[in-house]
């Protein structure tokens, strides 16, 4: 098995370096919603790392490029931007999906066929990612880590006996929902009402008119995307009812939004204010690049994704497999990554068991770490 | 080249065609059994693909069903068990279309549409979920309104899961088709190699009957022809290694009894030209002694003319002198004459010598020609146990092929094609078994040939021996001739001496009359004395003459006995 497929790939080497494209760029795959605030946050970090790189020489001599494919978060549009990047000639691996849905559909794409190729999620946080194949890998926790810390927060340092759960309904808002769930039930509290929503949703005021009516609750826990946290937050202040709210990951760029998020909660595997020299100097080259934003996770996830898989290619070369094998060893056999948004290091499902998440709070447009009372 | 030698028995022949057609059945059970395992295996991947499908397509459309029909219920009738058989029936909803991804052996079509699945799925579901929050704040007709969008994704929901169960189902067809077409294709496989394993073996079959019959053939015209006593070389040419040891132990009787033939042919001519030659010898002898025996009569009558002279007068002392000096000549020519034949007689002595020595040859001969055919005979044997292999396989074979036809009478229909080369094969054995038999006769008739040949070697033998008892005696014959010749030299030689005694006195022979008287008795009886020597010659130069004719007729015997070989 391993003989045949090491000849074809050493041909396809041989081939690829005998056309002249070994001074040629290597390719690497970059799939999200670019058309989003999300996506365009996901591919800054991504195109900062390439210019990094390339600005250093390049890898082994050879600059990096980006393939960029907007899937839209749609999981139909998933499956076939996975095609393309699967199928482009000298594509060696790909920084992608941004949300779970799209990460899990594309998956069995990368995974099948004669020649799989790694995808790197930035941001993928829900459980079934987990599963979905060897090639498939994220540098973000789990929502089950996310659920359980904002379920523990909210218990804690909010106070709360009684949660409103929104959630998105797909696979990331349903993890997030479950996990914060079972984690705040588990500390006692209770969640009064479970209210599904998805983008073409015309309004939530029935949701939270109800939930005013029946007496509210103690917070609102927003298991979804930003999208629908703004227009949560919005139908609130319209009733003129105020709840703390939270929400995971998914709720990040919420702070610069038209909504006044202040003091709106949120989980995130990353948060630009984070201590460490690596971190300060990533969000002074970001805020220099591309003026005074600053960069969220899925910015400083992509970031991290591009210089790891640029650590990798330049250890073992351009070769799909061999990444792929070199990846599987990072943490465990060769020298886990320090990246922007902490210490990677995967487990045998590609997963990050052991990054932590931080609750960060929206203040002045922007999120900082929030400080425990 | 080494393969190839030890093809070329009938053995490795035999169990070649066997192993072939063996080897074609168990090919033949390999490809059926692999292609069992594949199929079952595939079967049984379809099978599992297409019960998890129809499960999870099912338990979704019954989900769905229960989702729908509990959403519309809640709107008229809401209670909490309403509420919450909804939210249930979302949630397994939702685990059915979660597990969607987890089919095996899904296309991209498959996989666009459980992704649109999904997301109707969620939709629907929100629909509802807000349409119950209406009617919670007693919102009747914006709820219906609201129930109302739901049912358009819920339908086009419905028929994209009738779709996915329908595209699913095809995708059995088209497994079955497939797994019709390597079945087809294995059944194909099955018969060419039983045709061709079939094929293969019947012709090794053929080829090896055909080894068997001609080599076995050209032997036994071999063996006929040096029953025929035509001993003259032959070419087997190719043939089975079993055969081959017999052809050429056969090859090698012939050219042992061709040399010893020879060698006899060429020994009795020998013997025959040194008798011929003894002969002639023998006759020059007697020849010789005649002329001995008229010398000496004329000698005789020279000394008693000599002694009546002396008696008559002494006035013929003339008459005396002339006679006593032709007697001296004539007993010079005597002298010459004993010298003559004194040397030929020992030249005739070295050749019966010469002759003497050569039979003793031929004797070694004939007894190394005896040791060679015992050999012979000893090969012969080593022939037989050849045979006996050759029958001890055709037996086996026989068996084999018994064994076979058993087997291919199992099998049934599928057999019928291997019993008839069973049939061949115990065909082919029993001929073998009949040949190998043939040549035990044949075998046996070169041997008692051999028996034969050894006896008369022994006679030739025998023959030769007598032979050379009568050439020592013909040398005993020569030497006895050379010393009568002697002798007679000896007297001729007094008679010289006399003679010029004579001579010598003539002038006295008044007064030696007397004394001439005497020695003229003298001379007398010395004459008588040489005349008996000389018929003592003649005797033995008479046997030997006999002896000699002898020798000529015992060489003339071994010729008559090799004459029936042709060499």
């Amino acid at each position: 098995m391993r003989n045949p497929r090491t000849i074809l790939s050493l041909l396809f080497a041989a081939a690829v370096s005998g056309c002249g494209s070994s001074d040629g760029p290597i390719l690497i795959g970059l799939a999200g919603p670019f058309s989003e605030q999300r996506g365009i946050s996901m591919q800054l970090g991504a195109e900062l790392a390439v210019a990094e790189i390339n600005d250093m020489g390049g890898i082994r001599g050879r600059p990096l490029e980006l393939v960029i494919e907007d899937d839209s978060a749609s999981t139909e549009v998933a499956v076939r931007v996975a095609r393309e990047l699967y199928g482009t000639p000298g594509l060696v691996a790909v920084v992608g999906h941004l949300n779970s849905g799209a990460t899990i559909a594309a998956a069995p794409i990368y995974n099948g066929g004669s020649r799989p190729v790694v995808q790197i999620s930035p941001s993928a946080s829900s459980p079934q990612v987990t599963e979905v194949g060897p090639y498939t890998f994220r540098v973000c926790p789990s929502d089950l880590v996310h659920g359980a810390r904002l379920a523990e927060w909210a218990w804690e340092e909010v106070g709360a006996r009684t949660a409103a759960v929104l959630y998105q309904n797909d696979a990331y808002g349903r993890g997030v929902r479950t996990t914060f769930q079972q984690s705040f039930e588990a500390l006692g509290g209770a969640v009064v009402s479970e209210d599904p929503f998805v983008a073409p949703l015309p309004t939530f005021e029935p949701y939270l008119l109800r939930l005013s009516r029946r007496g509210g609750a103690d917070a609102v826990m927003i298991a979804g995307t930003r999208a629908g946290a703004e227009r949560i937050i919005a139908t609130l202040d319209s009733l003129g009812v105020s709840y703390p709210v939270l929400g995971g990951d998914g709720l990040s760029g919420i702070e610069s939004s038209d909504v006044d998020a202040t003091g709106v909660l949120i989980s995130s595997a990353y948060l630009p204010d984070r201590i460490s020299p690596r971190n300060e100097a990533f969000v002074a080259a970001y805020q220099a690049a591309f003026g005074d934003v600053r960069p969220d996770h899925r910015g400083a996830g992509a970031y991290d994704a591009v210089h790891l898989l640029a650590r990798v290619i330049d250890e073992v070369g351009p070769d799909r497999r061999r990444i792929q094998r070199y990846l599987a060893t990072v943490g465990t056999e060769s020298a886990p990554f320090q990246g922007v948004t902490g210490v990677i290091a995967f487990d045998e499902n590609g997963d990050v068991p052991e990054k932590e998440v931080v609750i960060g709070v929206v203040q002045g447009g922007r999120i900082v770490t929030a400080v425990r009372q | 080249m080494r393969l190839a030698s030890r093809l070329n028995t009938i053995k490795a022949r035999v169990i070649a065609a066997l192993g072939v057609m063996i080897a074609g059945i168990v090919a033949i059970a390999l490809i059926g059994v692999t292609a069992l395992r594949t199929l079952d295996q595939t079967v049984s991947r379809e099978l599992e693909g297409l019960t998890q499908a129809a499960e999870i397509t099912n338990g979704l459309v019954v989900t769905l069903f229960d989702e729908l029909r509990t959403g519309e219920q809640y709107l008229t009738d809401r209670t909490a068990t309403v509420r919450q058989a909804f939210r249930d029936a979302g949630e397994r909803a939702y685990g059915y279309q979660s597990r969607l991804h987890t089919l095996p052996d899904l296309r991209e079509a498959d996989r666009l549409m459980i992704a649109r699945i999904a997301e109707l799925q969620a939709e629907v579901e929100v629909w509802y979920s807000l349409a119950h929050a209406q009617v919670d704040l007693g919102r009747r007709a914006a709820a219906e309104g609201t129930a109302r969008q739901a049912r358009v994704p819920t339908y086009e929901l419905l028929r994209l899961v009738q779709d996915f169960s329908a595209l699913q189902r095809n995708r059995a067809g088209i497994v079955t088709q497939s797994l019709r077409q390597s079945s087809s294709d294995g059944r194909m496989m099955v018969w060419t190699v039983l045709a061709a394993s079939v094929l293969l073996g019947v012709v090794v079959g053929i080829a090896t009957v055909r080894a068997v019959e001609r080599p076995l053939s050209r032997l036994e015209a071999v063996a006929k022809r040096f029953a025929d006593g035509d001993l003259r070389p032959v070419t087997l040419g190719d043939m089975p290694e079993e055969l081959a040891s017999l052809g050429e132990a056969m090859t090698r009787i012939s050219t042992k009894l061709r040399t010893l033939v020879a060698s006899l042919v060429g020994e009795s001519e020998r013997i025959a030209a040194s008798a011929n030659d003894f002969s002639a010898i023998s006759e020059q002898l007697a020849a010789s002694a005649g002329e001995i025996s008229t010398a000496m009569i004329d000698i005789s009558g020279g000394a008693g003319l000599q002694v009546s002279s002396l008696q008559e007068s002494s006035s013929a002392t003339e008459q005396l002198r002339a006679a006593t000096e032709r007697n001296g000549k004539m007993a010079e020519r005597l002298a010459e004459l004993a010298e003559g034949i004194h040397r030929l007689a020992a030249k005739y002595q070295q050749d019966v010598s010469v002759s003497a020595t050569t039979l003793l040859e031929l004797g070694d001969v004939v007894q190394t020609s005896a040791n060679q055919v015992e050999e012979l005979d000893r090969l012969s044997e080593a022939v037989y146990d050849f045979v006996e292999l050759i029958k001890t396989i055709s037996t086996q074979t026989n068996l084999l092929a018994l064994n076979a036809a058993i087997e291919a009478a199992r099998a049934g229909e599928r057999g019928i094609g291997f019993a008839v080369v069973a049939d061949e094969v115990r065909q082919l054995a029993d001929s073998s078994g009949a040949a190998a038999e043939d040549v035990t006769q044949t075998l046996s008739a070169v041997r008692t040939q051999v028996g034969q040949v050894s006896a008369t070697m022994a006679a030739g033998r025998a023959k030769v021996r007598g032979v050379e008892t009568i050439a020592q005696g013909a040398a005993e014959a020569l030497d006895e001739i050379r010393r009568a010749i002697e002798e007679v030299e000896e007297g001729a030689k007094r008679v010289q001496n006399d003679a010029a005694g004579n001579l010598g006195a003539a002038q006295r022979i008044l007064e030696e009359l007397h004394k001439a008287s005497e020695a003229a008795n003298s001379h007398a009886s010395a004459s008588e004395e040489v005349a008996a020597a000389a018929e003592q010659q003649g005797a033995s130069t008479q046997e030997m003459a006999a002896q000699a004719t002898q020798l000529n007729e015992a060489a003339g015997r071994p010729r008559t006995l090799v004459k029936g070989f042709r060499v």
